[in-house]
């Protein structure tokens, strides 16, 4: 039985190498047949706006912007944290296909059924 | 769509959300009698979400629901 995974991201174009890593290892653990969840919150909520990754190609790694296409390609999940990209006063109509703005509740229902977490 | 029950009481959040909504809510909910409904508001970008996943965990039953507006029925003890 699949079981479930969670990466943590709260960087962005503040550092990009955090942010790449944090989507490698997620395209790692989906690959890895578990039911993958991406958190994305603070800085990181602007990787959920839909054009930005495409400005971060961190050296060593795949573009970011291809690392987050395959991870919802493959059937991860992303959840975009309410009120940090509410304070950033992002347009929800521009998020990315395969991301959610939600609050803690359903981080919490997630995380409490058992799931690890990682985070960057 | 109009909402199949009458609630008992009503609460509008306005677009409070996340932690600060689901704790208000908690409180919200016990000034209530178990059996009871409180109709509540909340314009929150992440309510969609939260509100169903938070029901689920606490077995407070979700009665009917229509962004911004939740029918949530007190659970019974």
């Amino acid at each position: 039985m699949a079981g479930k995974f969670c990466v943590s991201i709260t960087s962005a174009k503040n550092d990009t190498d955090k942010a790449t890593v944090g989507f490698v290892v997620a395209n790692a653990a989906v690959a890895s047949a578990q039911e993958t969840l991406v958190f994305l919150s603070t800085e990181g909520v602007r990787i959920a706006v839909k054009g930005y990754a495409e400005e971060i190609n961190e050296p060593g790694f795949a573009p970011l912007k291809e690392l987050v296409a395959n991870f919802v390609k493959a059937g991860g999940k992303i959840y975009v944290c309410s009120p940090c990209f509410k304070k950033r006063a992002l347009d929800e109509k521009s998020l990315i296909a395969g991301a959610t703005v939600v609050g803690g509740a359903k981080l919490v229902e997630f995380l409490a059924s058992g799931a690890p977490c990682i985070s960057y | 769509m109009d909402h199949p029950v009458q609630p008992d009481d009503t609460w509008d959040a306005g677009d409070m959300g996340c932690g600060e909504l689901v704790y208000l809510l908690m409180q919200r909910l016990r000034s209530i009698r178990p059996g009871q409904v409180l109709k509540l508001t909340a314009t929150d970008l992440g309510a969609p979400q939260d509100i169903p996943a938070w029901c689920r965990m606490t077995g407070n039953p979700l009665l009917w629901a229509q962004h911004p507006h939740y029918f949530i029925q007190r659970k019974e003890s």
